[in-house]
């Protein structure tokens, strides 16, 4: 191959990634989202200089990694951070302009309205129809037959809502057979058609007025000067307001549905002021510190102890036992927590048929908080300790055998070597690990999100925070669970929590660094 | 007593511990294989199941069987699963596997221009890589979200419910890897690539054909723990996934435990099926990872 073609074959490769992102670029700059598509365009023409200039070499090997990292790491914690700062949940969910668009739509039915009997026929491909207007009471001699508008096909449901479309006039109706009413009753279809709006050739809005009829609609809302809104119906000003995030009447009664909203760190002094808020957040963030150190403790314990057990040269099948001992850190942990879930149910589960058999107790697991957080750390242990044992197993292995034949003359016990030898040599090296350990516990989503969901459920949360939650599992309730949608207070929380983890993972590569030189 | 029946009493005593110890930690293996061969959908409670079926088997590959409706009248229906649940498991590995390779690619060239290059603001970017990755996942979900549901608009095959999309969001999460991989490249010497160099071979040359063949073992360690990583996720998947037919094995073994009820025996069935191919792979790769995961790294 010479170098002609090989220059062909490199234009063609970057023709063949290049086109179609200007393509989405352009789309993206032609459905109004200006902003992004120059970013994009951004990114784009840094990529062309990137690989075709020999200045930006090294970044050809960094672009990819670090283009992904921007877009899924870097922008969702600023935009975490930036929605934080604001009041947006459930009642202000939507964006101010969709909160407008939505006002101008509605509409009214006037007097004098202009009535119009409507068909509706099956389109093309399915649940898509085709409706055919005719006015009531326009010119309907023998000779002139009434003129018919014809909508364009939609699908039913409805993509949108509302939904605008625009009549044509047309001499024929559709081809096919019309609906009946028994099959748009029975189909909901008179429901489904409420959010359809359709615009005659002379700009009038018709929208369904009755089951079996469309009429001449008027908007409801006109626009002012001051950005506020007029009733055209009954003269009733409204603003924005932009402390409720709702539009309101001079006496501030609310109209619609609210929107997103500055609120500056309202957010966060909810988290201290507000008692509803106040109180299962504090009691969460102390369980969870607790529950990160004592999973940190325990694992480290039980992995230490067997790695040390294991390393006794006298005792046989040790590599048998090692590789059994592995076992629980070798299934997916997620199979293995939904598996203890059922374990530990405090009615059917094995644990308590175990227990019962044996000892005639029946622990509440379930219900009694206390044992609930048990539970959490039995199981957190069962999955963490392999891993301990592993690296203490690593680091074990790398003490020189001279110092233990030094301590064995003076007649040391094992637990005394153990004190004095062992734990001061393999400590150190397991500073990093250990905060490793906690800083993964301390948002270990998995472990308590399918193993308890937070329950049982905590007193005075509100509902939403159980005695077993975590930050990171409290916050993605309050974020997720259909009755919080509470965005905004979790983005805070999610803040506080970024920057506790991140210092303890500063401190730990202050710790490896320290270690390594 | 002599010090050599106290050390063989202790050895005893030992082999007793570690036996017993295991028997412990394997119970719940057993359990759950019982539970799947149980009729009924009972929570795993016994060793042995009292009476068996294969129901739950059936269910969870996609075969039709029978179940009694009525048991005066012993009317029957014939039930199969709408959406194979071991389609699930074919999900997750297609998504885990692609996106592990991604994950390969991305950290491997910057660990490259990281260990090897030179450029401003290095170490800080290294540092920024890792503290930033810290923040977690499942507390970006509404801006993953928000991103999907953005290109979804544009590129519909890689928007909201879409394994590309979910995919685009697992490639993010490249910083523990590069440093991982950065780390294992240090390790080697320079000496070969810069006579390599010296007889005319560009970078990537250098990069390609001698730096990555001798560093196999670490790309093995971190697919393995990628993948590890992405067959567990659950949070992101549960929600960028939205139905059946699109779900990962974590959100559809998990939706057989609603709150109301709990079908124990079809979750067992496909925890068994699908845990023990990696829990194999697992114990396979191990010897690789023990030396991957001293070199630090916590799985998920």
């Amino acid at each position: 191959m010479n170098k002609s073609t090989t220059k062909l074959i490199q234009y063609a490769l970057a023709a063949s990634v290049l086109l179609p992102l200007f393509y989405v670029n352009f789309l993206m700059y032609m459905s109004g989202n200006i902003l992004m598509a120059m970013g994009m365009l951004g990114l784009l023409v840094l990529g062309i200089f990137i690989y075709a200039s020999h200045k930006g070499y090294v970044y050809r090997y960094l672009f990819p990694g670090l283009l992904g990292f921007l877009i899924f790491v870097i922008f969702p914690l600023i935009y975490t951070f930036w929605i934080s700062f604001h009041k947006y949940d459930a009642r202000n969910l939507l964006t101010k302009e969709r909160v407008e668009q939505i006002l101008l739509s509605e509409t009214f039915e006037p007097e004098g309205a202009l009535g119009y009997a409507y068909k509706i026929y099956p389109g093309v491909s399915f649940n898509t129809y085709q409706l055919a207007l005719t006015p009531k009471d326009g010119p309907a001699t023998a000779e002139q037959l009434p003129p018919m508008f014809l909508s364009p096909e939609f699908s039913l449901p409805l993509v949108d809502d509302p939904q605008i479309l625009d009549l044509s006039l047309s001499p024929t109706p559709p081809s096919g057979e019309a609906l009946t009413l028994g099959e748009i009753t029975r189909g909901k279809l008179h429901v489904m058609l409420r959010g359809l709006k359709l615009k005659l050739p002379d700009q009038q809005i018709v929208a369904l007025s009755s089951l079996r009829e469309f009429s001449t609609q008027k908007p409801v809302w006109e626009k002012t000067k001051d950005g506020g809104f007029k009733n055209l119906q009954d003269g009733t000003l409204i603003h924005a307001q932009s402390n409720s995030g709702f539009f309101e009447t001079e006496d501030g009664e609310r109209v619609g549905v609210g929107f997103r909203t500055w609120a500056g760190g309202e957010n966060y002094s909810r988290i201290i002021n507000d008692e509803q808020i106040k109180q299962p957040f504090v009691r969460i963030f102390f369980w969870t510190f607790a529950f990160a150190f004592l999973s940190m403790l325990t694992t480290f314990a039980l992995g230490m102890f067997l790695a040390v057990l294991l390393e006794w040269e006298g005792l046989k099948a040790r590599t048998l036992y090692r590789t059994l001992l592995i076992f629980p850190y070798a299934v997916p942990a997620f199979l293995s927590i939904l598996t203890f879930q059922g374990m530990f149910n405090q009615e059917f589960g094995a644990v308590n048929e175990f227990l019962g058999a044996l000892f005639h107790i029946t622990p509440e697991w379930n219900t009694n908080p206390w044992l609930a957080k048990t539970m959490i750390l039995i199981v957190n242990l069962w999955l963490g300790y392999p891993y301990m044992m592993i690296i203490c197993t690593g680091n074990l292995q790398s003490i020189s055998k001279s110092i233990y034949e030094a301590s064995a003359i003076d007649g040391s016990t094992p637990w005394a070597n153990f004190k004095r030898l062992t734990l001061p040599l393999v400590l150190p090296p397991m500073i990093p690990v250990l905060i490793a350990s906690f800083a993964f516990n301390f948002n270990n989503f998995n472990l308590i999100f399918l193993l308890t969901g937070g329950s049982p459920k905590m007193v005075g949360g509100a509902g939403i925070a159980g005695e077993t939650d975590i930050l990171v599992t409290y916050t993605f309730n309050l974020a997720f669970k259909n009755s919080g949608a509470d965005y905004g207070l979790a983005s805070a929380i999610a803040t506080i929590l970024f920057v506790i983890v991140g210092i303890l993972a500063w401190l730990n590569l202050k710790k490896t660094q320290g270690s390594a030189s | 007593m002599n010090s050599g029946s106290k050390r063989l009493t202790r050895k005893l005593l030992a082999h007793a511990f570690l036996i017993l110890f295991i028997m412990m930690i394997m119970t719940p293996f057993l359990t759950v294989i019982a539970s799947s061969f149980s009729r009924g959908n009972f929570a795993p409670s016994k060793l042995i199941p009292t009476e068996i079926s294969l129901n739950h088997w059936k269910y969870v590959l996609g075969i039709p069987y029978d179940e009694v409706v009525n048991v005066t009248t012993g009317e029957t229906r014939t039930l199969k699963a709408d959406v194979v649940p071991i389609r699930w498991f074919w999900n997750s590995i297609k998504i885990s596997i692609i996106a592990s390779g991604g994950i390969l690619l991305l950290s491997g060239t910057c660990a490259y221009a990281f260990a090897r290059m030179k450029f401003a603001f290095k170490n800080q970017t290294m540092t920024g890589l890792l503290i930033l990755q810290m923040f977690p996942m499942v507390l970006a979900l509404v801006a993953f979200y928000t991103i999907l549901e953005f290109i979804g608009q544009f590129a519909p095959r890689m928007g909201l419910n879409t394994h590309a999309g979910l995919t685009l969001i697992y490639l993010g999460g490249v910083s523990i890897y590069i440093w991982m991989i950065k780390g294992y490249f240090e390790t080697i010497s320079t000496s070969i690539e810069e006579s390599a160099r010296i007889d005319g071979a560009s970078p990537f040359q250098a990069f390609i054909l001698i730096l990555l063949p001798m560093s196999a073992p670490i790309f093995a360690v971190v697919f393995i723990l990628s993948f590890i990583s992405y067959m567990s996720e659950y949070p992101v998947a549960s929600v960028v996934l939205q139905t059946g037919d699109q779900w990962t094995l974590a959100v559809g073994a998990n939706s057989f435990l609603y709150e109301q009820q709990k079908l124990w025996g079809r979750f067992s069935a496909l925890a068994v099926l699908s845990g023990i191919p990696i829990t194999v792979l697992f114990i396979i790769c191990q010897r690789f990872l023990v030396s991957g995961l001293t070199a630090g790294g916590v799985k998920e």
